[in-house]
């Protein structure tokens, strides 16, 4: 098998669970195919050049996507709060209410910074436990807990004002 | 898990949907990816289809732009220069391609909505005062290593410029324009004429779609940094947006839009609810825009509503009270925001 099928193979497997990641981690289809693509390529150099492949394909794809994504962002800085308040609120507990939860949810990810973001991703996307998730971003348990805890703790205050705003009212 | 967590994670899978497609990504890597490595009468044979692809292309771009000639480049990605090469001057006043798209129906947009499998950009340093406006030598060309999803998602939903002239500021200084040259799987290709000059006002052209849209800046940090750059989101600090979207000359706030930011003295951004805003925007009669509007007496005030889509840029709703006409997209305009204000004011005070 030449190593292009096996890229082919690849995507064809783990493409669309790649994309999906990426897209989690950048919110923009562009960026995630991007994002993807280069991992890709730089993954399938590397192999080429070593003669040797990985045993988890998938695994050994998404920790390039997740270097890659880590490396090329730039921390942006904005004054601007994206607060993505929903003007009329539905009852609460209704699946339109559910909606809009978690649409304020999605915005609020957009406030964190990079890592914070990759930790949440691989731990409430992916699933991962902190040991692994660790291991996959180059760091220890203690310090995918405390990105974590303040990757929630940036989320809360945005998401938190909504539902202060309806006790209120 | 907390609920809050339970959450977080119902958000990301609900998000799902909207991820590019695998089909996607396997096309652009049939042409991005590295060459296969062959033994024995392949390496030879290889070797003699690349020069013939070079000759080819070199003849294919030459027929096409007659007194053009040619320039070969040198490193960078391989498969883009064996298909396209930088002419050695711009031949006409910008905007100016060195050949009509091939292989692609370059009517109805700028490029197509595919991911190019490469692309190449060439530049040309001048000055927008210079009495020469055409003939400008090549002063740089470079591939781009990435970030080519991202310049299909930016370059497909470019405007149609209007048929109405947009007035312009007369600032002199640096001009550079650019050619970009796509290539795709299969072999169709496309040049792209855009240019980065003070005044923001040379459109950008595939030589049978213009567009008013902006796009030098981009092009600009693409030709430095060798990536097309991620797409900026709106911000109401920034007095620079890369607005205007293709559709906008047909509907105020053309579909799909995903998000809006409205600009006023108290800004904000939703993502949901904000239905009644696109359907009262899209009610208004509205005219190909004038480009200005007359004072009014009464009270005064101003709203810039940006909306968002998923790829490509924003549209930009401006609003003038006291002024007439009162809304505009920069393609089309209304006369009266009375329909629209009461809804613009429910979002702003939704909180």
């Amino acid at each position: 098998m030449h190593l292009d099928d096996v890229l082919t193979e690849l995507v064809e497997h783990s493409g669309e669970r790649l994309l999906r990641v990426a897209y989690q981690l950048t919110h923009d289809a562009a960026a995630a195919q991007d994002l993807v693509q280069e991992a890709l390529l730089r993954v399938y150099q590397s192999v080429r050049n070593r003669g040797l492949a990985p045993e988890d394909w998938y695994a050994y794809l998404r920790r390039a996507v997740i270097n890659e994504y880590v490396r090329t962002r730039r921390l942006r800085s904005s004054t601007e709060i994206v607060t993505d308040v929903v003007p009329e609120r539905p009852a609460p507990g209704c699946l339109e209410d559910r909606a809009a939860d978690q649409a304020e949810l999605w915005a609020a990810l957009g406030a964190l910074s990079e890592r914070q973001r990759a930790v949440l991703v691989l731990r409430y996307y992916e699933g991962l436990a902190d040991h692994e998730i660790g291991a996959l971003l180059g760091c220890r348990p203690a310090t995918v807990r405390s990105l974590a805890s303040r990757g929630l703790a940036v989320m809360r205050p945005l998401v938190a004002a909504v539902s202060a705003e309806e006790e209120q009212t | 898990m907390s609920q809050f967590e339970d959450d977080i994670s119902r958000a990301m899978a609900g998000h799902d949907d909207e991820a590019p497609r695998a089909a996607d990504l396997l096309r652009a890597l049939e042409h991005a990816s590295p060459p296969r490595h062959r033994p024995g009468w392949y390496v030879p044979f290889t070797v003699a289809a690349a020069v013939a692809a070079v000759v080819a292309g070199s003849v294919w771009a030459g027929g096409l732009l007659g007194s053009h000639k040619p320039v070969r480049t040198s490193g960078g990605a391989i498969p883009v220069q064996r298909l396209l090469s930088c002419p050695a001057s711009y031949a006409h006043q910008a905007p100016w391609v060195p050949a009509k798209p091939a292989g692609i129906d370059g009517g109805s947009r700028l490029v197509p909505r595919d991911t190019p499998s490469s692309a190449l950009i060439c530049a040309y340093r001048g000055s927008n005062t210079a009495r020469q406006q055409a003939g400008w030598a090549l002063s740089g060309q470079r591939s781009l290593a990435g970030g080519l999803a991202s310049l299909a998602g930016q370059l497909t939903w470019q405007p149609h410029r209007p048929r109405q002239p947009i007035p312009c500021t007369l600032m002199g200084g640096p001009q550079t324009n650019y050619l970009i040259g796509l290539a795709y799987p299969g072999g169709a290709r496309i040049w792209v004429a855009a240019t980065d000059e003070p005044n923001e006002c040379v459109g950008a052209s595939n030589g049978e779609f213009t567009s008013s849209g902006v796009i030098g800046p981009a092009v600009s940090k693409a030709f430095a940094s060798g990536r097309w750059p991620g797409r900026t989101p709106v911000s109401c600090n920034r007095s620079y947006q890369d607005t205007g979207r293709l559709g906008q000359g047909a509907a105020m706030v053309p579909a799909g839009s995903t998000s809006v930011t409205i600009c006023a003295p108290k800004a904000r951004t939703v993502t949901t609810s904000y239905q009644a805003l696109v359907s009262a925007l899209n009610r208004l009669p509205t005219r190909p825009s004038t480009h200005g509007c007359s004072g009014t007496p009464g009270p005064s005030g101003a709203y810039e509503i940006f909306f968002s889509y998923p790829e490509g840029p924003p549209v930009l709703v401006s609003i003038l009270i006291g002024c007439h006409p009162a809304i505009g997209n920069g393609d089309l305009q209304a006369t009266s925001a009375s329909s629209v204000m009461p809804v613009v004011r429910q979002l702003l005070n939704a909180r």
